[in-house]
């Protein structure tokens, strides 16, 4: 079990583009044994991805292998010809990559695709090739094998197929498994099972996982030893519990520090910056020079900002979180009683319809959102958290009025947005009243410089032609605010707000990095001076050290403008560290609504519970407890053998 | 890249053919005034030929009969004139020494090419280089005005489509899908026995209100994509009308690929034009152009090759030109190719 299986040395990948040499992965060494998981960390360009596609030679033409040497059962595979490493990937190598979607061939069966990947290396016959494809399926979990092996993939939720990806990895009892981001793109509860089976899947066959992943709380869970990569370099190595205990490295410890865990105490995120500064030496070589975080920052940190700002007494009660002495964190307030609220959401409905057909016709509806209450108070963050399609994303939308709801209220400041909205074109809706649709659009139209979005992707929500002042200045020319000038002040003034440089303005937007482009979109909602800004995944695109900035200014904006927040995330722990209250959502529906601390300390509805327990946990303690579990069932395993 | 330069190097040629071949000079003074006659041959290939014909009114008054040289000389000695390059006609012969030293132009099998007539001459001995250089104005007008049409058609319409949805998207993908379903050639030989006077306008307008349907339907693909985008629902979000939406966010950034099939279309323009003037249905005669020519050098090609070698090379060309800047820009636009690169 102790035999080292992959050894790298001082491998440097290259890209040659025409801008110049980019050092992808600049003199990595490691090395790992069998019947371990080796974690590799890092964010967005640290070379993570490029070292595991070094290993399996599938780099793209511009990227070159400059020096250095994977040594891999007794084998160089960099010195390696293309025909003999065909051999050895997808036999003695397998992977797995992190779009389950795309992944899958979709004309043939699943069954079909893994059948093929078996008889392509291993001499059997098809219908032994089958039988094997059962039993991997049967092995990663795939209820019903026998009938699921013929299932196309648009048949198949993300996490089977994810699995039929593992079984196919497996496929030919691969020695070392490599897993690149393979969880990302799934739901939290659906990552749980898949790390689960990898867990498994690992110690029964004794092979060896690479791990790569930008989440420490997936690297807590799964590996034993990590690697934390920036920049394509290796800045810390060790086992998994010494990097969580005791990170030498400052990149490592503010990596560590700025994911908002479940249980921080912090008000404000300390970043990356709080514990590293970047300089560059005189050769143009970077360099990493390490901060402490004093006391005195400590404190900032933990005192900054305001305590959580809850309902009303009477909301409380009814929700079933009375207002008692040590029931709430000692600097929870209340909103006084009697107060409006700003949004109302009552009994909100957005069913869309199904079309089949020749003639489209309508075949049924999907109840996106089936039912939705709740009230956001005045300087309140509301968290909407869910799993993907329970209907968070819909129900930001049509508050928003890009979506017509099917029913409900929207009360906004006492005005029902619903009933302004008109239908989505002067067609759908026939003979159209001209005048009536006229004035309420403009009244709508007016009231949209209260309440603004963020979105999610920070390179789709920028429109790729227009410059940065284009962009920023766009609210106020549609609403008519201010003159040529005026904008453009406003719109510097605003992005030196968000933490950019006013010289910024006529830059377009591909010249920004994902952190940056969200930090314009914030500029860009906060021209018309909202009162209410929905935030709709907007930090889940971004690396965990840019997300941290950016939540940080998030609550700055609120402390400083008396924001109110609708926060919508999949991920639970931003959503505790950002909102006062969260709403659960689960298939349309809230399903518990209720105080932050409250919810994550005490969830009462059998969903919250799954949402929080699949949650990758990071403590020492949790670590610890793996381990020990772990030994316990090699032991099991050894003397029942 | 060279595709492109030959495109921009057809246009000039086409913007100044008059002052590279032609009998008319570009500014002469004749009796204390300044005139451009050569502006003679822009309204004489647009159709307009009043308007050319007044160009030369004084100089008809004077009995100059066309021929410019001896006559400017004789009637005004103060006179002075710049010339054209080239002294030939693309609309008649040349006589003898009507410019100093220049022989009667040749006609029929003697007008091989030779020193004055640089690609020869056709049957009735005019000049076949003249012909061509006037007739790169014809296939260049017909090109982009066709496509000009097409475009603004097919934009509005993929538009329209593409944004809204519906049963909008239904009744125009119908509409497209007929218009797709009529045949360019057969129509306009068809509108051509309807009207007794066609000119090249007529063609152009039919050309253009044949050939949008490709450009429409990938506006409508285009839409449909971008107006999912987030940027646009930014917009919405903020406010925006349904035409900022539209010509603001969703059109500028589909206009890389709607240039695909545009130039695409102007190539096979140009050639259902040299189509309809090879079978005889298109440009009125006098009128050069480049299918005519092929069309007159048909019946008389083991002996008169000069008449199809040369008109045939032009078009293939120039066809070969668009198609390879359709194909430019459809890599340029393709995220696909554009990633590796």
């Amino acid at each position: 079990m102790t035999d080292t299986l992959v050894q790298i040395d001082h491998l440097k990948t290259y890209f040659h583009t025409e801008d110049g040499v980019v050092k992808a992965v600049d003199d990595v060494s490691l090395h790992f044994d069998a019947g371990t998981t080796m974690g590799i960390v890092g964010e967005s360009g640290s070379g993570k991805s490029v070292t595991s596609l070094t290993i399996m030679q599938l780099l793209a033409k511009s990227a070159h292998i400059e020096s250095g040497s994977i040594s891999f059962l007794g084998r160089d595979l960099v010195k390696l010809p293309e025909t003999e490493m065909r051999k050895i990937r997808g036999k003695d190598i397998g992977m797995i990559f992190q779009e389950p979607m795309t992944s899958l061939n979709p004309v043939f069966t699943v069954g079909a695709q893994v059948t093929e990947a078996i008889l392509l290396h291993q001499k059997v016959t098809k219908a032994e090739a089958k039988q094997r494809t059962i039993e991997l399926f049967d092995e990663v979990g795939i209820p019903d094998p026998e009938t699921r092996v013929n299932s196309y993939p648009h048949q198949m939720s993300g996490g089977q197929k994810q699995r039929v990806m593992i079984a196919m990895a497996l496929s030919c009892n691969p020695k070392l498994l490599i897993a690149d981001e393979p969880t990302t793109a799934l739901d939290v509860t659906i990552q749980a099972q898949i790390l689960d089976i990898l867990r498994k899947l690992r110690d029964e066959r004794g092979m060896a996982v690479l791990f790569i992943t930008h989440d420490l709380g997936v690297i807590a869970d799964i590996a034993d030893h990590v690697t934390v990569m920036y920049r394509g370099k290796i800045v810390e190595q060790g086992d998994v519990v010494s990097i969580f205990e005791n990170p030498q490295h400052p990149y490592t410890k503010g990596l560590l520090a700025c994911r908002p865990r479940l249980d921080t105490q912090y008000k404000l995120l300390p970043t990356v910056d709080d514990f590293m500064e970047v300089a560059t030496d005189d050769k143009g070589e970077a360099k990493i020079i390490e901060k402490f975080v004093d006391e005195k920052r400590l404190n900032e940190l933990m005192t900054t900002g305001r305590g959580r700002l809850l309902h009303p007494k009477a909301e409380l009660a009814a929700m079933g979180h009375p207002w008692e002495e040590g029931h709430h964190a000692g600097d929870a307030k209340m909103v006084a009683d009697g107060e409006k609220p700003l949004l109302e959401v009552r009994d909100l409905h957005v069913h869309f319809p199904i079309r089949k057909g020749l003639f489209r016709g309508v075949a049924g509806h999907v109840k996106a959102v089936d039912g939705v209450s709740f009230n956001v108070y005045r300087g309140q963050t509301l968290g909407l958290v869910g799993e993907s399609g329970c209907g968070k994303t819909t129900t930001g939308r049509a508050i928003i009025q890009l979506i017509r709801p099917t029913s409900g209220e929207m009360l906004f400041d006492g005005i029902d947005l619903a009933k302004l909205n008109p239908a989505a074109s002067v067609f759908d809706s026939w003979p159209p009243t001209m005048l009536d649709r006229w004035s309420k659009s403009k009244q709508l139209r007016r009231l949209r410089r209260r309440f603004q979005i963020i979105f999610q992707d920070p390179y789709g929500s920028l429109n790729p032609r227009m410059t940065v002042q284009a962009a920023i200045c766009e609210p106020m020319v549609i609403q008519g605010i201010g003159k040529a000038k005026e904008r453009r002040d406003r719109a510097a003034a605003l992005l030196e707000e968000v933490g950019l440089n006013a010289s910024h303005l006529r830059r377009y937007p591909h010249e920004f990095s994902g952190g940056q482009r969200q930090r314009i979109c914030i500029a860009r909602a906060l021209t018309v001076e909202p009162e209410f800004l929905i935030c709709d995944e907007s930090v889940s695109a971004l690396d965990v050290s840019v997300q941290a900035q950016v939540l940080n200014l998030l609550k700055d904006l609120q402390l400083r403008r008396g924001l109110t927040y609708l926060f919508i995330s999949h991920d639970l722990s931003v959503v505790k560290f950002m909102s006062d209250m969260i709403a659960v959502m689960n298939q349309g529906k809230i399903v518990e609504f209720g105080p932050a601390d409250n919810i994550y300390a005490n969830p009462q509805q059998e969903y919250t519970k799954r949402l929080i327990s699949a949650t990758p946990q990071d403590d020492l303690d949790h670590i610890r407890r793996r381990q020990a579990e772990r030994k316990t069932a090699l032991a099991a395993r050894l003397s029942a053998v | 890249m060279a595709a492109l330069s030959f495109v921009v190097f057809l246009s000039l040629v086409a913007l100044t053919a008059p002052m590279i071949v032609g009998t008319r000079p570009i500014v002469c003074k004749y009796k204390g005034e300044i005139y451009f006659p050569a502006t003679y041959y822009y309204w004489r290939i647009l159709g307009l030929n009043t308007q050319a014909y007044k160009t030369e009114a004084v100089f008809t008054n004077d009995k100059f009969r066309g021929v410019y040289p001896g006559n400017l000389k004789k009637n005004d000695p103060d006179s002075w004139a710049i010339w054209p390059l080239v002294y030939q006609d693309p609309y008649r012969p040349i006589e003898a020494d009507e410019w100093p030293g220049q022989p009667e132009s040749p006609s029929g099998i003697e007008g091989a090419p030779n020193k004055y007539n640089l690609l020869g001459t056709n049957d009735d001995g005019v000049d076949v280089f003249a012909q061509m250089v006037h007739a790169t104005q014809i296939s260049l007008l017909v090109g982009f005005v066709s496509m000009g049409i097409a475009a603004l058609i097919g934009v509005i319409v993929g538009a329209l489509a593409g944004f809204y949805g519906g049963w909008i998207d239904v009744i125009l993908s119908r509409v497209i899908e007929v218009v797709m379903c009529l045949p360019t050639l057969i129509l306009i030989l068809a509108v051509r026995s309807i009207l007794d006077d066609i000119t090249i306008w007529h063609l152009m307008v039919l050309i253009g209100a044949t050939g949008w349907t490709g450009i429409a339907r990938l506006t409508r693909a285009e839409f449909m994509k971008i107006r999912e985008i987030e940027y646009v629902s930014a917009a919405r979000s903020l406010g925006a009308g349904q035409m900022r939406l539209m010509f603001v966010h969703i059109l500028r950034n589909a206009l890389a690929p709607i240039l695909v099939p545009i130039s695409f279309g102007i190539a096979s323009a140009i050639l259902t034009e040299g189509a309809l003037s090879f079978l005889g249905f298109g440009a009125p005669p006098p009128n050069p152009s480049w299918g005519t020519l092929l069309s007159e050098g048909r019946t008389r090609i083991q002996t008169m090759w000069w008449l199809v070698v040369y008109p045939g090379m032009a078009i293939f060309s120039t066809v070969l030109a668009y198609n390879l800047i359709g194909e430019g820009v459809q890599e340029a636009t393709d995220p696909r190719t554009r990633e590796t690169s």
